[in-house]
């Protein structure tokens, strides 16, 4: 057991934060908007096909060296399609589409949801007969920018994969019926990328809730009312301890997260404990750094709140803490005694 | 102690439900229902409205408008009005500036401002905090000297809520800088924004939304006759503006409508073989909200029994925290149940998720701003433990 970074992952680090420095654009409220420039910067840096073995086209890396980079992402309120297209290219296997993903020269996303309908890895009203698929996704995450989808589709013979190079959206909603869509495979590595997926979106809010505590710990020195600055008060103070204490839990969380699927990319039990930890932490942290900032914490044009949103964005995506934890509830009996490192 | 309505009372809300649910149009309902932005158009037709049957200030003396209410009457109202998501009464005027006017200002002042006040003729905004000057008020720069029968008042003020749409801001204004205690160099002004000398400018919020502004004052010139009751006492005229009311300092009716609406929602959100209400991990969710919200709405009716007929009271500070505090939990649940449907914030057209799931983050973020304006939830806990408790450190 070691939670320490090689020097490789270090330095991976270091050019991630680089890159995404450079190209990185002011947030803005709503929906995220694709960045082109910084998908570039992320592609040329590798960052597209970083967990997947080099004979497929990727790095060679791992969920670890993902999970450095989603943090570099998070830690600026970058929001991109990296969780997304991670999950394309390992749901795309052998796909050439896959290479497109990797390289950047494609924008692959998931279109996984279902509108009004809880999240779930199965598709529910999303059908096919083999060639043609039925039913509506909705909302696929940067149809803005006119992603080829990866989707899921339920058929007699269980659930099927389908890439669709050029869908024709409706906004966010995207109407299968018609689209031209080609048989990639079955669902054996829906688990695995949904795993992945759900890792990179929490290394993405560990590196938001570090900022969004950083910015509260700067506030509290600088801002002054009453003739002092806020530091001195200490129901502030302590709250600011509560905070570090929740983001260093998800911090380990969220390494043995990284480290757990490197060994084993199945392993979804410990994805579902770190999510629901993540989403606590998130809450706490978000909801506090506003709150600790007073009215400036509100606006736009300050950044604390932007890390708030793309937390309540990312505790929503890929399930829930609720539902990640009626996922650890329906298995409390299979065991005794919790056993993380056996 | 008792415990139901009488049958005047039980009469009295069976009124102000159909007279809610009847004459507030249905649209501008909706609008308030799935959390959309107002137009002022919007907030000042149901204004309007309420204005001519009574019910926009029934807390004024009656001479100007308002009713002869017991505080049961008026907790009926308010809890009628939000169960029907019909949109407040423009609070500056209603809540605010009007009860100011009507207790400290003079004959002519009420005779100038009051019916307008209460018919919304004009649309007043809160000049009170500034950038500096937040929990800190009583710090407050901006200057107001007297120059012959006017007023020049310099500074800047901030967060001033729809400001935008105002004709009027009530103001905090540093009339004497060498009081003993800042408190006592502060006086209240009624500023035409209108004016030379006042620009307003947008502050965008986090859902994107444009509901505050800051406003500037360079060399404005205001007739003296727009001070407030009496120079550098603005600070006691704020004070009671900020603790006058306790029936509506919790939105308990806004509560018990958001968490139907919550059952609704949860209702209309497939999972499984099922719906997300069949979940015992959201169902058990909102009954626990329900019993929080029980003990809120109680206490109201407890302490508004037996009011201080003006005085601020501490206890209102109880119902400001856990108002706004309950308020943010109902929408974090709703935000949740949406979940992934609420992550595309805009309403295409095509969309097969309504309106109310698009809203629910931004109106979940936005209402972060609940336990920061109005006295922040650590100045409320602070009223409680050094005003209450009696623990001044
Ligand atoms: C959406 C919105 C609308 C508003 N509308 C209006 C309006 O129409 N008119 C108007 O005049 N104002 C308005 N306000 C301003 C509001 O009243 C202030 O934001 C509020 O008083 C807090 O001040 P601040 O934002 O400067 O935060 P600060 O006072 O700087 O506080 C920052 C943090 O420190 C805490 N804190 C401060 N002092 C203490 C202390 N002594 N002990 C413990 N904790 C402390 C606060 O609780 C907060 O958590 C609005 C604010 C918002 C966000």
């Amino acid at each position: 057991m070691d939670f320490k970074f090689t020097d490789e992952q270090d330095s991976l680090r270091e050019a991630a934060r680089d890159a995404i420095g450079r190209n990185r654009t002011e947030p803005v409220p709503g929906d995220a908007v694709h960045n082109e420039k910084m998908w570039q910067a992320l592609a040329e840096l590798g960052a597209l096909g970083l967990p997947f073995p080099e004979d497929a086209g990727g790095m060679g890396a791992g969920p670890i060296e993902a999970m450095i980079v989603a943090a570099e992402l998070g830690r600026v309120g970058a929001r991109t399609a990296y969780a997304d297209t991670l999950m394309a290219v390992t749901l795309l296997g052998q796909d050439e589409l896959a290479g497109a993903a990797m390289e950047g020269s494609r924008l692959v996303v998931p279109a996984l949801y279902e509108p009004m309908r809880a999240w779930s890895p199965e598709p529910a009203r999303v059908t096919t007969d083999g060639s043609a698929l039925e039913g509506v996704r909705e909302p696929v995450p940067f149809a803005a920018a006119a992603p080829a989808v990866v989707t899921t589709a339920r058929g007699d013979d269980g659930i099927a994969v389908y890439a669709i190079e050029s869908p024709t959206f409706d906004g966010a909603r995207l109407d299968l019926a018609g689209q031209s869509a080609r048989h990639v495979g079955g669902d054996a590595h829906l688990r695995q990328a949904l795993n992945l997926g759900t890792l990179v979106l929490a290394g993405e809010a560990l590196g938001a809730m570090e900022s969004a505590l950083g910015l509260t710990v700067e506030y509290l020195k600088s801002r002054k009312q009453f003739g002092v600055p806020l530091m001195k008060f200490q129901t502030l103070t302590q709250r600011a301890a509560d905070m570090y204490t929740s983001l260093e839990l998800a911090r380990s969380a969220i390494y043995f997260g990284a480290m757990s699927l490197a060994e084993d990319p199945e392993d979804d039990l410990t994805i579902s404990r770190m999510k629901v930890i993540t989403g606590k932490a998130g809450k706490h942290i978000g909801q506090e750094a506003i709150q600790l900032h007073g009215g400036i914490g509100m606006t736009a044009e300050y950044a604390v709140g932007h890390y708030t949103a793309r937390l309540t964005e990312i505790e929503h995506s890929l399930g829930d803490t609720r539902y990640h934890l009626g996922r650890l509830a329906a298995r409390v009996k299979d065991y005794g005694a919790l056993d993380l490192v056996g | 102690m008792e415990r139901g309505l009488s049958a005047e009372e039980a009469q009295f809300r069976q009124e102000m439900r159909e007279f809610f649910t009847t004459k507030v149009p249905q649209e501008i309902r909706d609008k308030v229902a799935a959390g959309e932005e107002l137009t002022k158009e919007d907030l000042a037709t149901s204004h309007k409205i309420l204005n001519e049957h009574g019910c926009a200030v029934p807390q004024w003396p009656v001479e100007w408008g308002g009713q002869d209410w017991s505080d049961l009457q008026r907790y009926i109202w308010l809890d009628e009005m939000q169960l029907a998501n019909v949109p407040a009464p423009l609070p500056f005027n209603a809540n605010m500036i009007g009860p100011v006017i009507a207790t400290f200002g003079s004959e002519e002042m009420k005779k100038r401002f009051l019916p307008p006040t209460a018919a919304l003729d004009i649309w007043w905004c809160q000049g009170f905090s500034e950038p500096e000057s937040g929990s800190d008020l009583a710090s407050l720069r901006t200057t107001a000297v007297r120059d012959g029968d006017e007023y020049v008042v310099n500074g800047q003020k901030t967060w001033t809520t729809l400001g935008q749409h105002a004709d009027w801001i009530f103001n905090l204004v540093r009339t004497d800088p060498n009081a003993p205690k800042q408190q006592q160099g502060i006086s209240m002004l009624l500023i035409d924004m209108k004016t030379p000398g006042v620009t307003v400018r947008p502050i965008q919020l986090i859902d994107g939304g444009h509901e505050v502004n800051e406003v500037f004052f360079e060399n404005v010139r205001v007739p003296a006759d727009q001070l407030v009751g009496e120079e550098n006492r603005g600070w006691d005229y704020a004070k009671f503006l900020l603790g006058n009311e306790r029936v509506g300092v919790a939105p308990t009716g806004w509560i018990k409508r958001k968490l139907a609406s919550a059952k609704e929602y949860a209702a209309s959100v497939a999972a499984g073989d099922g719906t997300l209400l069949d979940d015992p991990l959201v169902s058990a969710r909102i009954a626990e909200l329900e019993c929080d919200l029980a003990a809120l709405e109680l206490t109201v009716l407890r302490v508004a029994a037996n009011s201080h007929g003006g005085k601020p009271d501490p206890a209102s500070s109880i119902l400001k925290l856990r108002g706004s505090e309950l308020q943010q939990d109902v929408l974090e649940l709703i935000a949740d149940i949406a979940g992934p449907s609420s992550l595309a914030w805009s309403d295409a057209d095509g969309s097969e998720v309504p309106e109310w799931a698009h809203n629910a983050t931004p109106v979940y973020l936005n209402f972060r701003k609940a336990s920061i304006y109005g006295g922040s939830n650590e100045v409320q806990r602070g009223v409680i433990s050094s005003g209450i408790l009696g623990l001044k450190g």
